[in-house]
């Protein structure tokens, strides 16, 4: 499975230049457009948030305020009914004005109001406005808002939201009311005493409030409620299902925290919490905005952000490819041109692009030329090579020589010479026995100059000893590789334009001899020599027509020398007019073994320093 | 891999990418349709059904569906419910939550048209007798509020109500629901000696008190429903029910009025809210996943009595009720 895997990305990576350079391009684009696009969400999602506490702080701090003003407004008509009803009147004889000041009251705000009553230290009903049938036994006295007033008498007291169990509704309808109470004062004939003013707000006052923001930003989940210094609920959207065990809230840890910004997490998620405190009451009002809300509202700038990244990247690729396409065309018309010219379709090779590439078009251009040349050059080597080999076996089985050898034979037999016979033939046999060679090109040094002898000694025979030959030989070139049948066409031209027309005065001197690292053997007559001009054409000029002879020129020998053992070898005419012509051939000191033999013959030249290691080792053995 | 093939299968993925987030994005800025859930209900303007609709009222907010109250009469013929469920449905309801009417077949009519819209049943409809309902009921367990009820009676007279003359009351009695309570309440009394000297059925919304003015003395009153309790209610108050100490189960203000001034000894409220909220919910649910099948859910119930009338929790129950 992982091979596989392996197998198929090794088969998506791109294997052409334009692909690597796209991918490269578009990989970069990318990264750089990811970095950027989480650092703009990042940066949006942080001021998003920051604006999302802010409105919400806003709201929170105009709601405080309605919810301040509106509670002052309670303590107001607390204030009102005590200090302009109750002190300024006697229980016992002014009631009358007692309930009168307190429905004038009540009247002038009942639509905040549920009732005003008075109850004594007792916790019996003195005077309430709306007039209503007190309960059988309410039992104020039991009653948490009765409890406190008494507790801290200086002190006005809000409760928590509560059912009001004073009075028989005729409705049969059940207030759900805030209760303001407060120790008051009385006069009741005329003797101080003390009771409790109860202000039962209408809770729908202060819920509407609640309602409104909530239902302003319910959408997002952020919400807020309304709890007293205890944590206790006043208002909560999911109050029922907090009763009910169906919801949480973190209400007693949010009671305790000041005013202010909080992070918090419950119930598993994490939100924000902001706290203000209601002044007076000690109430808290939160406004919670969970996580959830700011990643809402992040929606649609993280679309937008990701929607800009993908239009980009469509761009980007465009571009990418188009720069690619320019960076890449030039080469790859460079490289199809190389294979083209390779194939042999098209015999130039593209030039463009920018200036590197045709730096590298021209080189790999020239290179072509000069492979073409080299390539020319061996082909013209290997024909030359091929005819002067043609040449030189045509020049063994010479029919003018074998003719004339033979007619010298006939004619010493039927002279009764027949010593002289037999070592002619026999001379003719070692002719043909080297000229043969098994086929082999490079022959020992010993063996080219026995040819030599063997020819030289049937042309006296046939020119009837009318010149002389000798031979001056060192014999430590014997053992040195020579190129077959070098000797004869020298000795031949010797013979023809030397020493032919002398009457037994010409003379042919075979030498061979060691200088350093080459073998130098020459031929040379004290013929009539030549100019200079016509000494210098006999190596250059192979469009000469040989008058006598096997027609082998001496730029043929000097040809298969240079194939052989390189352009440093060769031929060297020295001749003067009237004094003679010296002709040497110039070769490495090559020893001659099977190895080297084979390897010349291969066509492989020998170094100066390959040839001192040879004799080295030669020497060892 | 070619450079213009990389090229193109770059270019068609960012299209088909950009293709789909815009196809989100349009989704999300249109929003979601909010699904619309009808409630029918016999005299849904009742205060009995205020504490259910509070419940409903809450759900439909915290789930964000729209929630259409069907104002109906104070009775309610099982094809008059199902012609106003079939008009509902035809004017685009996505669910229906019914309190069944009663009449033969209700349970198999409300099931044909449930395979177009979900239903949700708030009472067991008259033919479900036996077994699992072929809808999902959302509701209290009857008979174990009745068998509540007959416990509170055996606690009041320490468990003897030997020679006690009984008077059972409901508005339908014939109803599951009535039938449920009461026997369970019968159930919980067996072998104990009382004797049941009547069962009324009283007509929805019929105020004068009449038939239960009629019947003959007994020690006991036993209202099976809000609205048996309110009218027997009325007649303790006004010294009709012959010194009968009144028991019953409701879930209306007046029920708890009557409770809170003495003329009931002892109040089982089910929690209609609740029913309300975990009706719609359920119903929502199941509207927004289709693999979600609605389920029946039994709810609670609360025994008031007059002392414990105003405890935290007792004032949240009433304060359900005066939504």
């Amino acid at each position: 499975m992982k091979t596989k895997v392996l197998d198929w990305i090794k088969r998506l990576k791109p294997r052409g230049m334009q692909s690597t350079v796209l991918l490269a391009f578009t990989l970069i684009s990318i990264s750089i457009m990811l970095i950027l696009g989480s650092v703009m969400y990042i940066k949006f999602s942080s001021l998003s948030q920051q604006e999302t506490v802010r409105d919400t702080e806003k709201l929170m701090e105009q709601t405080r305020e309605s919810l301040e003003t509106y509670l002052v407004g309670m303590r107001q008509i607390s204030d009102a009914v005590y200090y302009n009803v109750i002190k300024e009147n006697d229980l016992s004889y002014q009631d009358g004005r007692i309930r009168q000041g307190m429905n004038t009251i009540y009247e002038a705000n009942r639509s905040h109001l549920r009732s005003i009553a008075l109850y004594n230290d007792y916790g019996s009903l003195m005077a309430a406005e709306p007039v209503a049938q007190q309960k059988e036994d309410p039992d104020v006295t039991r009653q948490s808002w009765y409890r406190k007033a008494l507790a801290a008498m200086e002190n006005m007291h809000f409760s928590t939201p509560h059912i009001q169990n004073l009075f028989d509704d005729a409705a049969r309808r059940y207030y759900w009311v805030i209760s303001l109470s407060r120790v008051v004062d009385l006069t009741d004939k005329g003797v101080p005493t003390s009771g409790v003013l109860l202000v039962d707000m209408d809770y729908s006052g202060i819920s509407r409030m609640l309602q409104r923001i909530n239902t302003n930003t319910a959408r997002n989940g952020q919400y807020y409620y309304l709890c007293d210094s205890n944590g206790e609920i006043i208002y909560h959207k999911k109050q029922m299902q907090i009763s009910n065990g169906s919801s949480r809230e973190n209400n007693a840890a949010a009671a305790a925290y000041k005013d202010g910004v909080y992070e918090e997490n419950f119930g598993g998620e994490h939100r924000k919490i902001i706290v203000k405190t209601v002044s007076y009451t000690g109430w808290k009002l939160v406004g919670v905005i969970p996580a959830s809300t700011f990643a809402q509202g992040m929606f649609n700038i993280r679309y937008f952000i990701i929607m800009l990244i993908l239009l980009m990247g469509m761009m980007l690729a465009v571009i990418n490819r188009i720069v690619s396409l320019r960076i890449s065309r030039p080469i790859l018309k460079l490289s199809d041109s190389v294979i083209e010219y390779e194939a042999g379709e098209k015999p130039e090779i593209y030039i463009g692009g920018s200036q590197e590439i045709r730096h590298l078009g021209y080189s790999i251009q020239r290179s072509y030329e000069q492979i073409d040349g080299l390539m020319q050059e061996i082909v013209m080597e290997q024909n030359e090579r091929r005819k002067s080999e043609l040449e030189a076996l045509q020049s063994q089985i010479n029919p003018h020589f074998l003719y004339n050898a033979l007619d010298s034979i006939t004619w010493m037999i039927e002279g009764e010479r027949n010593e002289d016979a037999v070592f002619m033939i026999s001379e003719l046999a070692k002719l043909f026995r080297i000229s043969l060679s098994r086929g082999q090109t490079i022959i020992s040094v010993q063996d080219e100059l026995q040819h030599a002898k063997s020819y030289m000694n049937i042309q006296k025979i046939r020119y009837k000893n009318s010149f002389t030959v000798d031979f001056d030989v060192d014999p430590a070139v014997y053992l040195c590789c020579s190129v077959k049948l070098v000797l004869q066409p020298l000795l031949e031209n010797a013979i023809n334009y030397g020493v032919s027309s002398m009457d037994d005065c010409g003379e042919i001197t075979v030498a061979a001899q060691r200088q350093e690292d080459t073998v130098i053997l020459s031929v040379a007559d004290n013929g009539f020599g030549m100019s200079e001009e016509e000494a210098e054409l006999v190596l250059t000029d192979s469009d000469r027509i040989h008058k006598h002879g096997s027609g082998v020129g001496l730029v043929n020998v000097n040809n298969r020398i240079q194939m052989l053992f390189g352009k440093e070898y060769g031929l060297r005419v020295e001749s003067e007019l009237d004094e003679g012509t010296t002709v040497s051939i110039h070769i490495p000191a090559v020893p001659y073994t099977e190895e080297n033999r084979k390897v010349l013959e291969k066509g492989h030249m020998f170094r100066r320093e390959e040839i001192n290691k040879k004799e080295m080792q030669d020497k060892q053995k | 891999m070619n450079s213009k093939r990389l090229f193109v299968i770059m270019e068609i993925t960012l299209a088909v990418l950009v293709i789909v987030l815009a196809f989100v994005m349009v989704r999300e800025q249109s929003g979601k349709d909010r699904c619309r859930v009808s409630v029918i209900l016999p005299d849904a303007d009742s205060s009995q059904w205020s504490a259910f609709r509070y419940g409903l009222k809450t759900a439909a907010e915290d789930q964000g569906a729209e929630l259409f109250v069907v104002s109906t009469g104070d009775k309610l013929t099982l094809e008059e419910e199902i012609s106003l469920i079939r008009s509902e449905v035809g004017n685009g309801a996505d669910a229906v939550i019914v309190q069944p009417a009663p009449g033969d077949g209700a349970g198999q009519k409300l099931a044909e048209i449930s395979k177009k819209v979900p239903i949700m049943l708030v009472g067991k409809p008259q033919t479900e007798t036996e077994g699992d309902s072929l809808l999902p009921v959302t509701g209290p367990d009857d008979y174990a509020m009745g068998k509540a009820l007959a416990e509170e009676v055996l606690r009041d007279f320490n468990g003897n109500v030997e020679g006690k003359a009984l008077g059972l009351a409901a508005q339908d009695m014939e109803s599951v629901q009535a039938g449920e309570r009461r026997r369970g309440f019968l159930d919980a009394l067996q072998g104990r000696g009382t004797r049941t000297s009547w069962t009324v059925s009283l007509a929805a919304g019929d105020t004068d008190g009449g038939p239960l003015n009629n019947q003959s003395k007994t020690d006991l009153v036993i209202a099976l429903d809000d609205t048996s309790l309110t009218e027997a209610g009325e007649c303790t108050a006004s010294r009709d029910l012959h010194g009968a100490l009144l028991y019953g189960i409701g879930n209306s203000t007046e029920a708890v009025y009557f409770l809170d001034t003495g003329n009931a000894e002892c109040l089982v409220v089910p929690d209609e809210f609740s029913r309300g909220y975990e009706s719609l919910s359920e119903t929502v649910e199941g509207l927004g996943n289709f693999f979600h099948k609605m389920e029946s859910k039994v709810l609670s119930y609360t025994t008031i009595r007059r002392k414990e009338l105003f405890t935290k929790k007792n004032q949240e129950i009433i304060f359900t009720m005066s939504q």
